[in-house]
Parts: structure tokens; sequence; C-alpha cells
């Protein structure tokens, strides 16, 4: 059987140098799937070409029995209708509450009436226990509060798969495993798969069903986080230790 | 330098030259479909917030009023002043002075040197706020929730642009004209009735400075847009965006000027 979701040989180059060189992936459905890997070496590049947002330069990409990649941008909404993301600096629109940020899929993307997105986005607020806020301005809110309603935006639609693009960076640790039982919650509750981007050790370990560690531009090693602890690679044991020397190859270092 | 790698590199610019007037060229497409998208679409579609044209209108507008006011007063003064000085040394005939420049104001200074104001101005606000949208990811969401980033973004300013540049323009030139006759008076002796003479305008000049107007006003917010959707990075990115924007809406309309006012020399040759 094949993949949920798959990601054959991709390719990607920004200015000529080489980010993604042949990565391969595949994700089962309803699982917690985390990538991993050393800051610039592609894990956001790769989630975004899943959708859209960036366009690979060869390979191919599938998601449930459908070719994604060659996909024009007008063909793109019903599959960002199945496929929402959580950015990595919450991307909340400024001018607009909480309620009104979430509703805005639903009123653009299912063709909502206001006032009924507008309920609707209570609800997906509350989902995240944010349902007190809703009348409030992004800039009011503290960075876990704004990423708890930037997931909600993204659950507006009842999406099947999730991409976060590193959800616990910039949050204290408290807010971050916050953050880490949502996305558990939410996998287990509505059945979504979740494909997580993230270098934080206690949500790789915490939550993630399988580990993808990208490499120099590959899927270096995919396994269960005990297996990952459990590895001997040195490059593994290098990242997940967090050690400055070792043998991994770190660009700018 | 190896000859080869020059050549390369002079390539490399031309062809990204190239791409990116294709670029801009399909920034000024998608955004007149956008508007055409705007009259046929049904309730909750891909497009505009509501009240974005009302506020973009304000926000070019009204906002830049004074600052248009100021600058072309000034410039009328300044202009005015040297021309009397200039007649009063050769002829010392200011006849002709009040009816010629109310001419050249509608024809062009009017347009232009108001649309040059709010390139800067408004130039730098769209792209400035676009481009940080852009780094901060804020474009991407927008096309994740279902959202067209130009019908979103630059419909809106391309609209509010257009009516605000013809009626700043009109404001503008009037500014001009009146700063341009007080001055005459005050400083030249200028009879009033002599200068503010409109005898030498025709039709023709009032379509020049609508056609001008709405093509500065068309301009402005595409090429602000365009650099705004191409900045990268960081603030850095921004910054490129903010200066590309002046720059490049500045150039388009002078540029346009240039082509509306040689076409308008083509069709109506000595009577313009």
């Amino acid at each position: 059987m094949s993949a949920y979701i798959e990601f054959k040989d991709v390719k990607k180059s920004f200015s000529g140098k080489p980010v993604l060189r042949g990565m391969s992936l595949a994700i089962d459905k309803g699982e917690v799937m985390f990538i991993i890997g050393t800051s610039g070496v592609g894990k956001s590049v790769t989630i975004k070409h899943l959708i859209g947002l960036l366009q690979i330069d060869e390979g191919e990409i599938w998601f449930d029995g459908t070719r994604v990649d060659t996909l024009p941008e007008r063909s793109m909404a019903p599959l960002r209708k199945r496929i929402g993301m959580v950015f990595q600096s919450s991307t909340l629109f400024d001018s607009m509450t909480l309620a009104e940020n979430v509703a805005l899929p639903l009123r653009k993307h299912g063709g909502m009436r206001h006032h009924a997105a507008i309920e609707e986005a209570k609800q997906r607020l509350a989902q995240v226990y944010m349902a007190e806020y809703a009348d409030r301005y992004p800039a009011e809110l503290s960075d876990g509060m704004r990423k708890r309603a930037a997931i909600a935006r993204t659950l507006a639609l009842k999406p099947d798969v999730v991409l976060f693009d590193e959800p616990t960076t910039g949050l204290d640790p408290v807010s971050a495993r916050r953050v880490d039982r949502l996305i558990r919650e939410l996998a287990k509750t509505l059945g979504m798969t979740a494909v997580v981007v993230s270098h934080d050790p206690p949500s790789i370990f915490g939550i993630a069903d399988r580990v993808a560690f990208i490499y120099k531009g590959i899927v270096h090693v995919v396994a269960t986080p005990a297996e990952l602890r459990a590895s001997s690679d040195e490059v593994v044991q290098q990242f997940i230790n967090g050690k400055s020397s070792g043998p991994m190859e770190t660009p700018g270092f | 330098m190896n000859p080869d790698s020059r050549i390369e590199r002079l390539g490399a610019a031309a062809v990204e030259a190239a791409r990116a007037l294709a670029e801009l060229w399909m920034v000024y497409v998608s955004t007149v479909s956008g508007i055409v998208r705007g009259f046929t679409r049904r309730r909750g579609g891909r497009g505009r917030p509501k009240g974005e044209i009302l506020r973009q209108l304000y926000a070019i507008g009204n906002k830049s009023l004074i600052f248009i006011v100021v600058t072309l007063g000034f410039i009328g003064m300044v202009m005015t002043y040297e021309a009397c000085l200039q007649l009063s040394r050769v002829t010392g005939d200011y006849s002709q002075i009040g009816s010629q420049y109310i001419r050249l104001i509608v024809t062009d200074f009017g347009p232009t040197l108001t649309a040059l104001m709010l390139a800067t101005r408004v130039g730098a606000g769209i792209a400035a706020e676009i481009g940080s949208m852009k780094v901060t990811e804020q474009i991407d969401a927008l096309r994740m929730s279902g959202v067209l980033p130009i019908d979103y973004l630059i419909v809106p300013r391309f609209l509010a642009s257009v009516v605000m540049t013809l009626m700043l323009s009109t404001l503008g030139g009037a500014v001009m004209y009146t700063a341009g006759g007080l001055t005459a008076q005050y400083s030249f002796g200028v009879n009033p009735n002599l200068f503010f003479d409109l005898s030498l305008l025709e039709f023709h000049h009032f379509g020049i400075m609508v056609v001008k107007a709405i093509a500065y006003g068309a301009a402005i917010p595409v090429v602000a847009g365009f650099c705004g959707l191409r900045a990268r990075g960081s603030s850095e990115g921004v910054g490129w965006a903010t200066t590309a924007a002046v720059i490049g809406s500045s150039f388009a309309v002078i540029m346009l000027d240039f082509i509306i006012s040689a076409t308008a020399l083509f069709l109506w040759g000595g009577d313009l």
C-alpha cells in the first residue's frame, strides 16, 4: 500500500545552492511525524513543497494518491483545504481579532457568511482553550497564545493533515509543552496526520510517532523516538545530545 | 576577472531583469483580473476584506493631503518666481505667464509632481507593509487561508490610488497655480486678472491630465506591491523592497510621463 504523503527523490536549490539533494520520505495516515535536523537543512522547505508554497526542482510529491507538485497555483485551493499549516511566526493578521483571523479561511475557503464564520471560529478557539480571547487582537497576547490561535485558524477547515513549522520555537518551556500536548491531543481526537518540523528534543521525544532526520539534503534516518535514542549513528547521537563537536558537518560553523 | 565570467554575470543580470519585468507584468495583469473578479464574485469569495478600499482611500488620499498641498505649493511659488525673474531680465512682459503656466500645470506638472510625491510616501508605505508580510510568512498564510494575495493586498490599493492620484493631482495643480499667482502678484506686481487667465486651456489638456493621473495612480501600487512581494529574508529585505519601490515607482512615473506626453504631441502637435 502506498503512503498517505510521499516525497520521492526531491531536489531543491536556492540561487544555485542545493538544499534538498534527493530527499525521499513516506508518511502514513494518522501519524505524528517529526522532521528534524539542523537550521538551514531544508526542513521547512520540505513541508512548504507539499502545499505549493515552494516549487521543487526535481522529484515527485504525492498526497492521498494524487501527485501535487505539478498542480498549478489555481488548483491548490482544494489541497490547502485538506492540508493546513501552522507557520513558525504564527502569522496572525494584526488588523483582525483572533475570531476574525480564524474566520478568514472559513469565509474564503468555506464560503461561509461573516457572522456564521465568527461563531464557528469561536468554537475552534475553544478547542485550543482560547475562547475568552476571541475578541482580542494578536498584539495583546503572548507568543504561546498567538501560537494556539494560529493552530485554531489552521484547524478551522478541519484539515486531514496539519503541518507545524517549529511550533515550540520561541516559547517558554511550559507553553511549549502545552503546544505539544495540544498537537498530540488533536491528532488523537480528530484523527489528523501531523507533520512537525522541530529541533526541540522534549517535543521530539514527547509526542512523535516517528522521526525523520534530515542531513546533507537527504533523509538520513527514519525511526521511532526510542530507536533514535538507541541509534549507534554518531551524527544522530551528536544531534539529539546537542554536542558542539562530532562528525556532523554544520554550515556556518 | 575572467572575461567569460564577466559575460556570464552580465547575461545572468539580463535574464534576472527580464524575469523581474515579466513578474511585474504578471502582477499588473493579476491586479486587473482581480478587479474584474471583484465585480463577479460570490459572497465570501477570495477577494479583499470589507471596507478595505475606503481604508486605502483614506491612507493614500487623506493622509497625503497636507504633504501634497505643502510641497506643490512651494514648488509652484519657486517655479513662478524663477519664471518671472527671467522674464523681468529679458522682456519684462508678464502677459503670457499665467496662461502658459496653467497649461503646463494641467498637462504635466500637476499630475507628474503629485505622482512623484505619492511615489515616495505611498509607494514606500505599500512596499514596507507587503514586504513585512512577505518576510513574516503572512502572505503564505493568506494563500493557505484561500485568499489571493494580489486581490487582498494590491487591488484595494490600486483602486484607491487611481482615484486619489486623480483627485490630488487636481488639488495639487490648483494649489500650484494659486501659490504661483500670489507669488507673481506680491513679488513682481503681476495683475491677478492677467495671471489667472484660463483662455489657453482646452478640453484635451484636461484629457491628458486625467490619462496621466490614472496611469500614475495605477503604476505606483503595482510597482510598490511587486517590490514588496519580492522581499526576501528579514528586515534587510524589507528595506530593499522599500528603496526599490520608491526608485521603481518614481521611474515608472517619469517613463509614463514621457510616453503619454510624446503620444499627446503626436496627436495634437503644435496645438498642445
